[in-house]
């Protein structure tokens, strides 16, 4: 395991955010860390296709607008918007209720991995080798709502803990969106509240990114875009020849092989990112 | 006195011989026609007399009686007007006895001889049975182009007397008529953008893929569609002919045009029109008029079930058979089946520039009504996305002479293998590569295939390969196969 490094109130590196906490901790920090503004997206454990789905759209369509993403590697909407920041080939920040070295749910290991393998950062502020207790996740969404710019709520129950962040996040000032559900399903409880509350609504991956610009401005870093590559937005099937600079026929093979590794789907006349 | 010579019927497509029996009597002057004439035969009494005198020859002031044996077999069209003519003159001893000879033809009434619809039918009687035929000379060389017959052109009643008078012996039969091809058909470069539905028409003529274009209204499903037989290879002159004679028996004349027939019925013709009927003689249906050609449905959801249903007979035998009181016919029916329809009844679903207001369920009902076995058919189901105004201004698409030399060459090779790539049957060794059977796998394994959809797409595969020239199917043909299918569904 590579080294770790702590990090202080104080050091140039320290997020800012989280000196408006009233005692912001030192850090263990894993991974490469930035100083551009970042966009928390949490939610519920237990969350639906719908919110999963969308989880992972904000975390690409984010991380290809250029914002950096802040979540908890939690199971559920955590691990959606890191595989779509990590998808988007964006910069991920997962903090962590345990030692930056105790992977918690374990089946996040390849999440946690592609994070360190040059797309962010792991932090925690419990000591290596510190188990995955309940008690210390609130404390975490703290750590969480303070470093984000923003905080998007994908799915939440009635009670939960991306709701304390949500809550946390509007203390400190920072804009909380949440995606409106259906009212009776149990999952969208709680950001339907946000929204009754004065959460902006998040109706989509567009409206999402035009509403933080207009809060928040532009991030600082521009979409770095990997040549011939699909953005979030989706390419009409059409077009792929053109985007790629190939002759259709290859244009449909390539298209082909993305859909068979679970790359791309398409829906109607466009082809999207997974 | 009696005479008789030998004219022609259609049935099914290919010419029977029909007796055309003559007898002038002593009793007062009458005219009696008889063996199941339809109206414009029976009206051939009238056009015949007033040809004759017309032509300065004497018609029998006596009782004429003309029967067209096989008797119950229903004749139809104005093809007997010749033959009813020159039986009587013979009967009556103006003319020799012409039982040796095959007659067709239409006259007008100042005896000229017009071209009927059955000139090709003459010319394979002629060939078949080595007598010599009688037909207008607007389509001697029709009747000529038939290998082995025996031609001879006339353009009035009088110069047919006058020729049969003097003998046909010696004389020599017409020349083969030059086949045509329409050039006139619209052309593939017209079309701007619509790049992967324009692969998919190229691989649907190469490999005689059945196809189904499902796109937003507005996307250029119906323009694509009358640009497949601009790239299909023309006909053989054999073949030519095989559809002129199915034209031929639904009363239409098409000569010797080797470009394939294209038919589009629209949803509101009838299941006879579509798969023949008719009473009386049962004459060939649009399915039959596309022999070796294109039938393309458009709007096809907009088709009664019951008329799609009657399709897959012909889509699986290549014939259609039309039982009809006390006979059945089978009608040749072997084309590709092109189709277009919208995704939903209101037209935008998938469409992301307009929302679709069906409900979920219309949208099901809407796709339902098109039966899984005829949807199996389709080798190659294709999303037309809607082009953007001025996306693909000023940049023309191929034309289509270059694209039909590509699919040539492709047919070529399926030819020397023995059948259009569309016949193939599942289980059949199409020469693929272990990286392109690999990819199949993968496809069914991603759930993108589904068994049938793999056999599909591996028929597809197989034409893509000869369009690339090529003998075995890589592993980038298939995955061309697997980008082209466009299921019709909800997504």
């Amino acid at each position: 395991m590579t080294e770790h490094r702590v990090m202080s109130p104080g050091d140039d590196d320290y997020p800012a955010g989280l000196l408006d906490l009233e005692d912001p901790p030192p850090l263990f920090v894993l991974g490469e860390t930035t100083t551009a503004p970042a966009v928390a997206i949490v939610g519920t454990r237990r969350s639906t296709r719908y919110g999963m789905t969308l989880a992972e759209a904000f975390g690409r369509a984010l991380a290809g607008a250029g914002w950096t993403t802040v979540s908890g590697l939690a199971r559920g909407i955590d691990a959606a918007a890191h595989r779509g920041t990590l998808g988007g080939d964006g910069e991920a920040v997962a903090v962590l209720g345990s030692g930056i070295d105790v992977i918690y749910p374990a089946e996040h290991r390849e999440i946690y991995q592609r994070i360190l393998d040059g797309h962010g950062a792991v932090m925690s502020e419990y000591p290596p080798g510190t188990p995955p207790d309940r008690w210390r996740f609130p404390a975490r969404n703290r750590l969480i709502a303070a470093i984000a710019s923003a905080v998007v709520v994908v799915e939440a129950g009635q009670q939960g803990g991306a709701l304390i962040t949500a809550r946390l996040a509007a203390e400190m000032g920072r804009p909380v969106f949440a995606v409106p559900g259906d009212v009776d399903r149990p999952a969208s409880m709680g950001c339907n509240l946000l929204i009754r509350d004065g959460a902006y609504p998040a109706l989509g991956v567009e409206d999402l990114i035009a509403e933080l610009e207009l809060v928040l401005g532009k991030p600082p870093r521009q979409p770095a875009r990997a040549k011939g590559e699909i953005p979030a937005t989706g390419v009409a099937i059409d077009d792929l020849p053109v985007v790629w600079g190939c002759t259709p026929a290859q244009a449909l093979a390539r298209l082909a092989r993305m859909e068979i590794a679970g790359e791309i789907r398409r829906s109607g006349d466009v082809v999207i990112p997974i | 006195m009696y005479a008789a010579t030998t004219s022609v019927a259609l049935v099914g497509g290919e010419a029977r011989p029909v007796e055309v029996q003559a007898h002038v009597g002593r009793q007062t002057e009458a005219f009696k026609l008889s063996g199941l004439p339809d109206t414009a035969v029976r009206e051939a009494k009238d056009r015949v007399r007033a040809a004759v005198l017309s032509s300065g020859i004497r018609f029998p002031n006596r009782t004429v009686t003309v029967n067209l044996a096989p008797a119950d077999l229903p004749k139809g069209g104005t093809d007997y007007d010749l033959p009813i003519a020159l039986g009587i003159l013979a009967a009556s001893r103006e003319i020799p006895d012409l039982r040796r000879a095959v007659v067709v033809g239409e006259l007008a009434l100042d005896g000229a001889v017009r071209a009927g619809t059955n000139a090709l039918g003459a010319g394979v009687l002629s060939a078949l049975h080595r007598v010599p035929c009688l037909v207008a000379s607007a389509v001697a060389g029709e009747a000529a182009s038939i290998p082995g017959a025996m031609a001879f052109g006339v353009s009035s009643l009088a110069e047919a007397v006058e020729l049969l008078r003097v003998g046909l012996e010696g004389r020599a039969s017409a020349r083969p008529g030059e086949p045509m091809s329409r050039e006139d058909a619209p052309d593939l470069a017209d079309i701007k953008g619509q790049t992967m539905a324009r692969r998919a028409l190229e691989v649907a003529a190469a490999g005689g893929h059945h196809l189904l274009l499902h796109g937003p209204p507005g996307s250029g499903k119906t323009m694509l569609a009358r640009r497949l037989i601009g790239i299909l290879p023309r006909l053989e002159v054999s073949e030519a002919i095989e559809t002129a004679m199915l034209w031929a028996a639904a009363g239409r004349r098409r000569g010797l045009d080797t470009t394939p027939p294209f038919r589009s019925p629209h949803h509101t013709a009838s299941k006879a029109a579509l798969v023949g009927g008719g009473s009386g003689n049962p004459v060939p249906g649009e399915v039959s008029l596309a022999h070796r050609g294109v039938l393309f449905l458009d709007e096809l959801a907009e088709f009664p079930r019951g008329h799609l249903d009657t399709l897959r007979q012909p889509l699986e035998e290549g014939v259609v058979s039309v039982a009809r009181r006390g006979m059945s016919v089978d009608f040749p029916a072997t084309f590709q089946l092109l189709a277009a329809t919208n995704p939903c009844p209101c037209g935008f679903h998938g469409d992301g520039r307009r929302p679709c207001d069906c409900r979920p369920a219309l949208r099901w009902r809407y796709r339902s009504r098109i039966s899984g076995p005829l949807l199996d058919r389709f080798d190659l189901i294709v999303r037309v996305g809607r082009v953007e105004a001025g996306e693909y201004a000023g940049r023309p698409g191929e034309p289509s002479a270059e694209v039909a030399i590509r699919v040539e060459e492709a047919r070529a090779a399926q030819i020397v293998r023995g059948q259009v790539n569309r016949r193939l049957a599942p289980g059949t060794d199409l020469l693929e590569s272990a990286t392109a059977k690999g990819m199949v796998a993968a496809g069914v394994g991603a759930a993108l295939l589904t068994a049938r959809g793999a056999d599909r797409v591996r028929r597809v595969a197989r034409t893509i390969a000869d369009l690339a020239g090529v003998d075995q199917v890589e592993e980038e043909h298939m995955a061309e196969a697997i980008g082209l299918r466009g299921e019709w569904r909800d997504d």
